[in-house]
């Protein structure tokens, strides 16, 4: 199975691709080597013979005869071929029968047959001959034997042959290594992996210092995995946040129930029991509405509900829905609005988030402050903003007002489930918008909202600005 | 006698709601899945229907637009566990009348099934009488018996919606949705009560009798009788 594997990985099979191309080029360049040479051992005796003719015609009539007994005498190899004929063509000397007919008395090197006195017992030897006639009418042949260029040739042949087979082993073993290494590798990976999907969170691809692709890759991941693993320690942190507060009120439930069974005597007593313990349902039940809500918007990708809303008409119905309340509590409550403003966006999500705000407002200023609504417009933004005379929200709590959940110690015992702000803020950033929470001493919330055509566009591209805008939110 | 079909597949809640519906004087039928509600419905013709939108063999919605598209008028309150406005727009725009998201008070329910039996009547009565209270939808004025009430813009659609309602329980959901058009859970839970305050500070003047009631543990009633 493992065997199989390797054969068809791609990195053994490129490998494989890379041996055979390599014979191939191997191959070719024996030919080639080959015919090179062989045309250059060939030229090289042609002149050779070709020297000896003239050297052996230059010489006197009765120096030929000995000349041509001396040159074949000193070729020990029998390579060498000479004969000197009469102009009938009887031979006067040399080991050469007679004169080959196809060879031209011009001085010209051929290939020909010769007819040698003792015919070699191998075969015919491939010969270049040439052949002159001389001042005297005699013929003077000279040859070489060419045989020895074949032998070399393949001697060359023969030792590049020897070095394609080590070659193309060791492209098969180098292939065979990388597709190894590649799958050892990748089977780490894998298992590391199945570490992570198993719920080992801190766990990280193999990434030595090479900066080899696999390590680049690895690389890559590793960041992918830092980023996930924040986002999956800070849900984990909402989760204990969600226990938490859903504690408190079941805690209570929990206990005015127990107190009831056992010392409840009376009807109306034990209804006592049941309200306080219905009362601390319906808060938990309230967290839970609240944190589905939030979820909702913030996972609403959709801008189904969106239109052109008028912000002026929000702060309007909001400061009347607020007012008795603020009133109630001795808290002066004014709206002011510069210009009427149209925004895109979703009516009832706006409502809420301004909503929020003023509730919030309200909520912490004390007996006799004030808290203010205005809307600022100018060519292309407009400006919702929410002050009170309140404690504001100091520098260290700003961000942490904005998660879910967080209520900073002075609001402790103050109703509410704590998923305001947080909800303000996802509606925000639902609408591109941004969300400025302003210096304390005083409470100052902006939301910064784009208008018209403008404010169309950001809503489109709100995705992308959102997470610009929560960095600088911070 | 009320009769009242609930479609509902949890045998736990259906038996409380049951319980809770007769014991105010309705006569119940339970049915546990959407085929079956669907043929009881057709069936019996009752006044107003309860549907669960998760039924097993259909769908809760599927079955109220089948009986739309049988001409059935009746009301129907759809109960969900999803609760995002989505789920909501959707419920009601598949032909039910109200919805209510679990987990839900019983007593929001009793309040809603009653408020959809007894639908306002879609009068074009331009004065509304109720008791010694007269509201002029078109003069915008209201009073009581003799005395005239100067009532904010916010007040006089609070007490609209009351007088149109009178002597049923309405619950602080039902008025924020309504009245104030509301989609969400104010943070400040005591709203309603302070403009429920501020208003029968207006109509309950000293030394006469109270119109409007506090109902323990679910909201308010306009009374015509005493």
């Amino acid at each position: 199975m493992r065997q199989i594997q390797l054969i068809r990985s791609s990195t053994f099979l490129w490998a494989l691709a890379m041996a055979a191309g390599f014979a191939l080029f191997v191959v070719g360049l024996f030919a080639f080597i080959y015919w090179e040479l062989d045309d250059y051992l060939i030229a090289r005796s042609d002149r050779m013979i070709t020297t000896q003719i003239h050297f052996i015609a230059e010489l006197s009539p009765a120096h030929r005869i000995s000349a041509i007994a001396d040159h074949l005498d000193q070729d020990s190899r029998g390579v060498q071929y000479a004969g000197l004929f009469d102009a009938a063509g009887t031979r006067l000397a040399g080991n050469i029968d007679r004169v080959p007919r196809e060879l031209g008395l011009d001085g010209a090197v051929r290939g020909v047959r010769l007819d040698l006195i003792k015919q070699p017992a191998v075969h015919d030897p491939v010969v270049r001959v040439v052949g002159k006639r001389l001042d005297g009418g005699e013929v003077l042949v000279v040859g070489r034997n060419v045989d020895e260029t074949r032998e070399i040739s393949s001697v060359v042949g023969q030792a590049l042959a020897l070095g394609l087979l080590p070659a193309f082993s060791l492209c098969l073993l180098a292939g065979a290594w990388l597709s190894l290494r590649a799958q050892r590798r990748v089977e780490e990976v894998n298992q590391r992996v199945q570490r992570i999907v198993a719920g080992e969170l801190r766990e990280r691809l193999p990434q030595d210092g090479t900066d080899d692709p696999f390590a680049r890759l690895a690389g890559i991941v590793n960041g992918m995995l830092d980023e996930m693993e924040t986002m999956i320690n800070a849900l984990a942190g909402v989760g204990n946040d969600i226990a938490h507060d859903l504690r408190t009120p079941l805690t209570r439930v929990r206990l005015a129930l127990e107190r009831g069974r056992s010392h409840a005597g009376t009807l109306e007593e034990l209804q006592e029991t049941i309200d306080k313990a219905i009362a601390g349902i319906d808060q938990s039940l309230a967290i839970v509405t609240a944190l589905l809500r939030l979820t909702e918007i913030e996972n609403n990708r959709r801008m189904a509900g969106f239109g052109e809303v008028a912000l002026d008409e929000i702060l309007r119905e909001v400061c009347d829905v607020y007012e008795p309340i603020a009133e109630d509590k001795r808290v002066g409550l004014s709206v002011v609005i510069a210009r009427d403003v149209q925004v895109w966006g979703d009516r009832d999500l706006l409502f809420e988030a301004v909503a929020n705000l003023v509730d919030n407002a309200v909520k912490f200023t004390p007996s006799g402050g004030r808290v203010e609504l205005a809307l600022e417009a100018d060519d292309d933004t407009a400006l919702v903003c929410v002050s009170d005379t309140g404690p504001g929200i100091s520098e260290q709590e700003r961000e942490a007002v904005l998660r879910r959940f967080y209520r900073s110690d002075k609001m402790r015992h103050t109703p509410g489930v704590g998923l305001g702000l947080s909800l303000v803020a996802a509606i925000v950033k639902l609408h591109g918008f941004r969300l400025i929470v302003g210096p304390a001493p005083g409470g100052r919330i902006e939301i910064l909202a784009w208008t018209g055509r403008a404010g169309k566009v950001a809503t489109r591209r709100s995705r992308t600005l959102l997470h610009a805008d929560a960095d600088q939110m911070g | 006698m009320n009769r009242i079909l609930l479609i509902e597949d949890d045998a736990e809640t259906a038996e409380a709601i049951v319980a809770e519906l007769a014991d105010r004087g309705f006569e119940v039928h339970w049915s546990a899945d959407g085929v079956d509600g669907l043929d009881r419905a057709r069936a019996s013709s009752p006044d107003a229907m309860i549907v669960d939108r998760m039924l097993p063999g259909m769908d809760g919605l599927t079955v109220i637009e089948a009986l739309r598209n049988d001409q059935v008028r009746t009301p129907v309150l759809v109960l969900s566990a999803l609760g995002a406005v989505d789920d909501r727009v959707r419920g009601l725009r598949m032909g039910g009348d109200d919805y209510l998201t679990k987990p839900f008070a019983i007593i929001e329910l009793v309040a809603r099934i009653e408020a959809l039996l007894r639908r306002p009547i879609d009068s074009r009565e331009t004065i509304l009488h109720v008791g010694p209270l007269e509201l002029d939808l078109i003069e915008r004025t209201a009073r009581r018996g003799e005395r005239r009430l100067e009532l904010l813009p916010r007040e006089f659609r609070l007490l609209e919606y009351m007088m149109r309602r009178n002597d049923q329980v309405l619950t602080r959901a039902m008025l924020l949705e309504e009245v104030w058009n509301y989609k969400f859970v104010p943070a400040t839970t005591n709203l309603i009560d302070v403009h429920m305050g501020r208003l029968r500070h207006k109509v309950d003047g000293t030394g006469e009798v109270p119109l409007i009631h506090n109902v323990r543990g679910s909201g308010f009633v306009l009374r015509s009788r005493q």
